[in-house]
């Protein structure tokens, strides 16, 4: 949890909106940061997570957690956490055993991945509607708060064959479900590549995806490196973008940062008040 | 001429609001379904995009019970056992079916939220043809749709846009709660207006129109700042006075002729020469460049 | 960690029996050797070296074990190919196994073409190899003439000595030894020797690729490379190399078309790579022809499921070649991306215009910096023509787009 981001969002662990969607992009920065940052975040604020990890395997998100100063391990056992590992289950996919039962979220990888996510959006809906999840808990066990989803990453699902179409249904499914049925909060990571000039013939591509994620969303933080190039202090600029009216009725406007990410966080400045800088 | 397109008047319209991703168009929408209940008229919303509670906020204070939101965002796929209301459905006679389960012989206003969604799914002759359809039906009074500009292909857009009576294109304004829209109304006869207004739209979803502009950017909240006196902060005397200044007036300035003299130079005689000079190369003296002759 | 320390550790409750390495990770676990290996300084990780010591370098100390190397080849596929016969190379020596792959070639001719090591320091286990070097002493190795003293200390520390000497320097002009090149385990895969069946399934990656992928699966579940394999001998790493993914040999219209039908097969295979390595102990070179790839956002997207990316531009046979800027080198090296495994940050090289050159007993990878200019005329060369400036797109910095906001 990067408390400098805390204080730009306006949220804390104690205190955050329920019902966001929440659109994390990347244009050819890597915004994984940011995911980290909410899942700790949301680890902290006691709520039931469901966080589909499609880029890296399970020890890897474990241990950059850990650096944050949550378990993922820990969470997964008091069944706080649900994790999909991507890596395994679609190579489980790829190469079936024969005696899998199997997972069936991602089987779209088997048939046609044309066919939807709908098996992906049940899993995601069964997994934050188990006991334990804002219901009552028949066994004793913790009672955890708003459910929440978060994909690292969309564009992963687009490199498996997926059309955007079906990526963004997904979201739309999960948006209707999680945050205006159940009250909770989706985050999704989006990388694009770098902008090409009116493509307007592709709507399979990222661009059309990303501006229909941006469409449905309520807040939105695209991550880009630094238009003057590249530098070794100041990793990059954040845009944060409130699409929602906030509760006094005025809009927000768009605000940019810029990060540096060290080891254990991240430190937001304004424009030009880079330690390094100043 | 967005204040008589809320009003509604013309009856067999389709008005498209146009957004992009810098600018949403929903509160606009909104605000045409706030002025139709104000009329007391019958409104039908498909609503995919957006959920019931999103779409009824600001609508308290209306007679809601004309409003019938037909919930789409839900389950508009169909992927679970009972869904509410689905794309699927999306044609002339479910739709005609679906107007005059009202039981007001005044036909309804149908609002699509959004037609993007819509036509992400089915194929953009089938969808034109139901609104085409639509409208010469009778079931509904005016249709009313959201469509988001960026999300297709520009054929797409000016396909959809080619069967509107009326085109809003939203886009943000100089300040956070201003927007720029720009108006294209295509009357019956033919005639094409355009305009572009700046407006605001207020909690009660109300538009407040502020000001017409014929070009885009208006300056004209800075005014000239009054001209500031040179002669004022002086440690010497630049002013004159009224006795200073006619005197003045009355000195004779030392070449200045007589009238007559003037008059009798203005018109030169047939003796007088005249000097012919056409300027040649050397004169063309060019004072930045010096070293103009130099070789280097 | 892709292959994590810690839980190959947690499987087996005896890990070897020396504690090789001086580094030491300030965990309770103890971490285990593997010749060839040693743990990052930064991060922990396990490492292996490419073969390459200045390619070791840019990469943050090596390729750490359950990453995926991509790199894009250049024009004629020269120095792209060398690097994989390093990587192959510096396995054999290290003892490690091999896996190697091509649609092109048949992998025993790549195999018959690595180079040889340089061997001064290298111990070599098995008596049976002769080293080449003349002065050492025809009699066994145990018998040493100056350091007798050692002789007796176990042999667990010549062990040592070749697992902390990572990174091997290789005399291209010569071909390695058949004795030592037999002795490294190979694992082969020919494409034209697998007919393809059509699969029923319309799963989006090729046949060629789900064979392939299917075919290092069961090697590492044969071999034993999987991380919760127990452990019962000792652990190795397996090698892969991967020739010329993507290219029409594999069956596959990347290269061919702007918009191909096939266009996620090799990143679907990509991800069931990565899916296998994170979970093994392997690590593997992918090379991929992009400079036939047309599309941009997909080479992209392949970049971004690899972990490090390479790509190698070659001056031959481009205008380049006859700028007097690029006479000390062969081409330029481009870093498209460096992982970040386990932390935060990653670490990015410093420098972002390097160019290499291929020696004979080293493959030199430099900071391209301009040479002093001797000539007689001023002659301005601007420098947008040294191309590393303007195409370097990092893992966190982006090409000068737009010079419109100079904040700082």
């Amino acid at each position: 949890m990067f408390t400098e981001l805390n204080s730009i969002l306006n949220t804390s662990p104690d205190s955050f909106t329920q019902g966001d969607f929440i659109l994390v992009s990347g244009r050819q920065s890597d915004a994984s940061f940011l995911i980290h940052h909410f899942l700790s975040f949301y680890l902290r604020a006691r709520c039931k997570v469901c966080f589909l990890g499609l880029v890296q395997s399970f020890s890897h998100y474990s241990a950059v957690c850990q650096r944050l100063g949550v378990s993922l391990a820990q969470a997964k056992e008091k069944r706080q956490l649900v994790f999909l590992e991507g890596l395994q289950e679609g190579l489980s996919v790829f190469i079936p055993q024969d005696d899998t039962t199997g997972n069936k979220a991602l089987s779209f990888l088997s048939r046609d991945p044309m066919v939807g996510l709908q098996n992906l959006y049940e899993f995601v809906r069964s997994s934050v509607s188990s006991p334990g999840g804002g219901e009552e808990g028949s066994d004793g066990s913790e009672q955890w708060g708003p459910p929440v989803l978060l994909v690292d990453d969309l564009s992963v699902l687009l490199s498996l064959g997926v059309s955007a179409r079906a990526v963004l249904d997904f979201s739309h499914y999960c948006r209707a479900s999680l945050c205006s049925q159940l009250q909770g909060n989706v985050v999704m990571l989006l990388h694009c590549e770098e902008e090409e000039e009116e493509d307007d013939g592709d709507d399979e591509g990222s661009e059309r995806l990303l501006k229909g994620l941006i469409h449905q969303c309520c807040l939105a933080l695209h991550v880009q490196g630094l238009p003057t190039g590249y530098c070794r202090d100041i990793h990059g600029q954040v845009e944060v973008c409130w699409r929602r009216r906030q509760g006094d009725g005025q809009h927000t406007q768009n605000k940019v940062f810029q990060y540096k990410v060290h080891d254990k966080g991240a430190s937001f400045f304004a424009r030009g008040t880079s330690s390094a800088v100043l | 001429m967005l204040s008589e397109l809320l009003q509604g008047t013309d009856t067999g319209g389709f008005l498209i609001v146009q957004d992009n991703i810098s600018h949403s168009g929903r509160p606009l929408l909104k605000s045409f379904i706030s002025a139709a209940l104000n009329r007391d008229e019958d409104v039908h919303v498909l609503a995919f995009e957006a959920s019931e509670e999103e779409l009824k906020d600001g609508l308290q204070g209306l007679p809601c019970q004309r409003l019938h939101i037909h919930n789409a965002y839900i389950d508009p796929l169909g992927w679970t056992a009972h869904p509410a209301f689905t794309v699927q459905q999306f044609c002339f006679e479910e739709l005609t079916q679906l107007a005059k389960q009202t039981s007001q012989p005044k036909p309804a206003t149908l609002v699509i939220d959004s037609l993007s969604w819509i036509l992400r799914h089915l194929n953009p002759p089938h969808v034109c043809k139901t609104l085409q359809q639509l409208r010469k039906g009778g079931a509904v009074r005016a249709i009313i749709g959201l469509l988001h500009a960026d999300m297709h292909q520009r054929g797409t857009v000016g396909s959809i846009c080619h069967l509107a009576t009326s085109v809003i294109a939203v886009s943000p304004g100089m300040k956070a709660d201003e927007a720029v829209a720009k108006t294209t109304k295509r009357a019956k006869s033919g005639k094409v207006t355009q305009d572009e207004e700046i407006f605001r739209i207020n909690e009660d979803l109300t538009v407040v129109v502020l000001n017409k502009t014929s070009h885009p950017g208006p300056k004209q909240t800075d005014q000239e700042e009054p001209e500031m006196d040179p002669t004022a902060n002086l440690t010497f005397n630049l002013r004159l006075s009224d006795t200073e200044r006619e005197a003045k007036e009355k000195l004779a300035l030392p070449f200045v002729f007589s009238k007559e003299k003037k008059m009798a130079l203005l018109q030169s005689g047939p003796g007088s020469g005249r000097i012919l000079y056409e300027p040649d190369a050397n004169d063309d003296y060019d004072q930045e460049d010096p070293d103009d002759d130099l070789d280097v | 960690m892709a292959a994590p320390v810690n839980s190959v550790v947690n499987s087996s409750a005896k890990c070897s029996s020396f504690n090789a390495t001086s580094f030491q990770k300030k965990t309770r676990s103890r971490l285990i050797s593997i010749p060839g290996t040693r743990p990052s300084v930064q991060n922990g990780q396990l490492l292996v070296s490419t073969g390459v010591t200045s390619l070791d370098y840019l990469l943050g100390g090596g390729l750490a074990v359950g990453t995926v190397l991509l790199i894009e080849e250049d024009r004629y596929d020269s120095y792209s190919r060398m690097i994989l016969k390093y990587f192959l190379a510096e396995g054999v020596v290290c003892r490690h196994e091999l896996f190697v792959a091509s649609a092109q070639h048949t992998p025993d001719d790549i195999l018959q073409e690595l180079p040889s090591p340089i061997l001064d320091d290298v111990a070599i286990h098995k008596p049976v190899e002769q080293p080449r070097l003349s002065h050492e002493p025809q009699d066994s190795l145990d018998a040493m003439k100056i350091a007798w003293r050692y002789q007796n200390l176990p042999k667990v520390q010549t062990a040592l000595a070749s697992s902390s000497r990572f990174g091997h320097y290789y005399d291209v002009s010569k071909m390695m030894e058949a004795e030592i090149r037999e002795a490294a385990k190979c694992h082969r895969f020919y494409l034209p020797e697998h007919p393809t069946q059509s699969s029923p399934t319309h799963s989006p990656m090729l046949e060629s690729y789900s064979a392939l992928l299917k075919s290092l699966r069961d090697v590492i579940q044969r071999e034993g490379f999987e991380v919760t394999a127990p452990m019962s001998k000792s652990r190795n790493i397996l090698r892969i190399g991967l020739h010329s993914l993507g290219s029409t040999l594999w069956g596959d219209d990347l290269c061919c078309h702007d918009n191909p039908r096939h266009g996620h097969a090799l990143t679907t295979f990509l991800y069931g790579l990565r899916a296998l390595l994170r979970s093994s102990l392997s690590v593997a070179v992918v090379t991929v022809p992009s400079h036939l790839i047309q599309n941009r956002a997909l080479m992209g997207r392949i970049t971004r499921l690899c972990d490090n990316a390479i790509a190698l531009e070659s001056f031959k046979g481009s205008e380049r070649e006859a700028n007097p800027l690029y006479k000390d080198y062969h081409g330029l090296l481009h870093v498209r991306q460096v992982p970040h495994l386990n932390c935060l940050a990653s670490q990015l090289p410093d420098h972002k215009d390097l160019a290499f050159k291929l020696k004979r007993k080293q493959f030199s990878i430099e900071r391209l910096h301009l040479p002093p200019d001797l000539s007689e005329t001023v002659s301005r060369v601007s420098r947008g023509e040294l191309a590393g400036t303007a195409m370097v797109g990092s893992a966190c910095g982006s090409g000068t787009s737009g010079n419109k906001h100079l904040d700082f």
